[in-house]
């Protein structure tokens, strides 16, 4: 019966492939959520990821970057440059918010740098100056695309004019940007001059992070250290807590509408062969193994779906950060895996339809002409 | 019963509905078929051949009544046990042809070979042998929508033989064939009785299988009578012109004391509305 329901499938290839490509836009929709979802995620810590530092210390009770705030007295950055193991630091005052930018906002990382720890300024330039100074402000290349905005032009953070004298790689997602300004305007707009928000530290060699975070903590008062691992761990986790729900909801869609396309086409199918089935159940043949013939159709249209969801998704996702710059995406293994886990349930669903036809079929049917 | 009896049915009864609904499709039929033999069922429409077929077939289950193949009693099988009989011990011939559509010739023959005991593998020389025998072995790798309807019924034919069943039951083989390729089929069957000792159960309509059939079974209203096939008495409609046989007929009438037998009503209709017009064909030979 497998061998018969594999070759009735195969007998109507237009059928077949159109029942596998509307299973495929579903998967596809389901690795593409997915795919955008790691790719923001990832983006959301790439400027930590960055950075490189051993250890991230910020104000105490404090362990996020991304929807955070912290301030620290800025001669921590001195003390804890001194703490044995510490080879250096690098220290930056920090906003979370809005710039607007060819008139729009952009949710942004404002990242106030100052000369001294030029290190945490911007790391790939697409044009321009890497540092700014007053009244300057480095953005992302793929915001001047989107908007037009060109080194000389002005922006706006909070309620001070800047002009635009960089441009960087990397540095966009469609959660947030990462916009690099003076530390000295960032500070006067915070009325924070005297204060940092991060303070990158990087270790010695041979001296564990883990090790040296501990340390900072017990020699300087009211503060959090941790390693960047732990960190960019943190952040990540927070983002994955605010999309996961949308993630999983969209795989749940996808997953429904998948089982739902290959439902119809297996049961259409079935139905379209009740008489070959009346005849096989008079030849002698069981219901269990027409159902499973029937599991072995939709099983096969999963399977097919799913290829051509594997096909079209790493074209697509090759492709489109060259024509969508604002999307970040990112596909891991695990999220292929998932996918090809799902196919079965998806299958075994989708044939439950056809099962109750295959029970129903009558082998007197044979009889009629 | 002989030790040559292959399907036995005593007091084989069907009825559908109940109360005053109830339609008595088979009513207390008792046979015996042999080993080797070609019995026919025939009678008009809605006689219960095709009912009588199905539980002989194992298809449906009796209302009352025994039947027993090779040996072993069918009424209280379940429905899997019932299904491993089917594809053992009997072969199916439709009116329909019924092929899988997708699959070839040889496929369609091998198709039920996966539930006898040596499987698809242990049934390939008898595939050979089949496609040999019965004229098919060039068309083994066309598809269904490419034979004729006389190459669909020998395939048909040989998907029943494939398991080397010890009785087959053909519905209406020849009902969607020409007389020439009808023919040819029956010859078939009539072979497969013969030289492979196997029993051969027909329905059909067609008289000329009589003339090749070892017995004729009549079944008229659900009820069984045995003829012998040369126990006709051949008349001529005087309208279409057709064969008719007179003890069998369903539309008669009679006209200046004489006997009148038809085909089917129409002609008897037009035979009242101007009985003199077809005068002078009453009483034509049918052997002339």
């Amino acid at each position: 019966m497998i061998f018969w329901s594999l070759k009735t499938l195969f007998s109507e290839p237009m059928r077949l492939l159109v029942s596998a490509l509307a299973v495929a836009v579903s998967f596809i929709l389901v690795i593409f959520f997915s795919a955008v979802f790691e790719g923001e995620s990832e983006q959301m810590v790439v400027y930590q990821k960055q950075m490189e530092a051993d250890v991230w210390v910020m104000q105490k009770g404090v362990s996020n970057m991304h929807m955070s705030s912290s301030m620290l007295w800025d001669w921590k950055a001195e003390r804890i440059a001194q703490i044995p193991g510490v080879e250096a630091v690098a220290a930056i005052l920090y906003f979370n918010g809005a710039v607007r930018i060819g008139g729009r906002d952009w949710f942004s990382y404002v990242i106030g740098v100052s000369p001294e720890y030029s290190r945490a300024g911007p790391w790939a330039m697409a044009q321009g100056k890497t540092l700014p100074g007053p009244g300057e402000a480095v953005i992302p290349e793929v915001i001047s695309k989107l908007t037009g905005v060109r080194i000389g032009d002005r922006i706006t953070l909070i309620d001070r004019p800047l002009r635009v004298t960089g441009l960087t790689r990397e540095t966009f997602s469609m959660a947030s940007a990462v916009v690099f300004v003076s530390r000295d305007d960032l500070g006067d707009l915070l009325k924070a001059s005297d204060q940092f928000s991060y303070i990158m530290v990087y270790a010695k060699p041979g001296i564990d992070g883990q090790m040296l975070a501990g340390r900072i903590k017990e020699e300087i008062d009211k503060v959090n250290a941790l390693t960047s691992e732990t960190f960019i761990n943190s952040d990540q986790q927070l983002g994955i807590q605010m999309g996961a729900e949308i993630v999983r909801m969209m795989t749940m869609i996808g997953a429904i509408l998948a089982t739902l396309i290959v439902a119809f086409t297996a049961y259409s199918l079935i139905t379209r062969k009740r008489q070959e089935l009346a005849v096989a159940k008079a030849l002698g043949f069981g219901n269990g193994q027409i159902y499973l013939a029937a599991l072995c159709q939709s099983l096969l249209i999963t399977v097919l779906g799913l290829l051509f969801a594997l096909l079209i998704s790493f074209t697509l996702l090759a492709w489109l950060p060259s024509v969508v710059p604002q999307i970040n995406l990112s596909v891991r293994l695990y999220q292929f895996l998932a996918i090809s886990v799902l196919c079965l349930p998806v299958a075994v669903l989708a044939s439950l339809g056809a099962a109750r036809t295959v029970v129903r079929v009558d082998p007197m049917a044979v009889f009629r002409s | 019963m002989t030790p040559n009896t292959i399907l036995q049915a005593e007091n084989l009864s069907k009825h559908f509905g109940s109360g005053i609904s109830e339609v008595r499709a088979v009513s207390d039929v008792t046979l015996d078929i042999e080993r080797g033999e070609l019995v026919l069922i025939m009678g008009p429409s809605g006689s219960g051949k095709t009912t009588l077929l199905s539980m002989l077939g194992a298809l449906l289950t009796p209302t009352s009544g025994e039947i027993v193949i090779d040996g072993t009693g069918i009424s209280s099988m379940k429905a899997a046990a019932l299904a491993a009989l089917r594809a053992r011990k009997i072969g199916f011939v439709f009116q329909a042809f019924n092929l899988l559509e997708a699959l070839t010739v040889e496929e369609n023959i091998l198709f039920p070979a996966r539930l006898a005991a040596g499987g698809q593998q242990g049934a390939k020389g008898r595939v050979e042998e089949l496609l040999e025998k019965l004229g098919l072995a060039s068309r083994r790798d066309a598809l269904p929508n490419t034979l004729s309807g006389g190459e669909k019924q020998r395939v048909a034919i040989a998907r029943a033989l494939i398991n080397q069943p010890l009785i087959i039951l053909a519905d209406e083989p020849t009902g969607n064939l020409d007389s020439h390729k009808g023919q040819e089929v029956m010859m078939i069957l009539h072979d497969i009785a013969r030289d492979d000792g196997c029993a051969v159960l027909m329905v059909t309509h067609d008289p000329r299988v009589e003339e090749i059939a070892d017995r004729v079974l009549w079944l008229e209203d659900g009820a069984l009578r045995d003829r012998k096939s040369e126990q006709h008495s051949w008349v001529i409609d005087p309208v279409c012109g057709m064969r008719v046989d007179e003890w069998t007929a369903l539309f008669t009438t009679e006209y200046r004391e004489k006997k009148v037998v038809f085909c089917s009503s129409r002609c008897l209709h037009r035979f009242e509305e101007q009985p003199e017009r077809y005068l002078g064909k009453v009483d034509q030979d049918p052997a002339a």
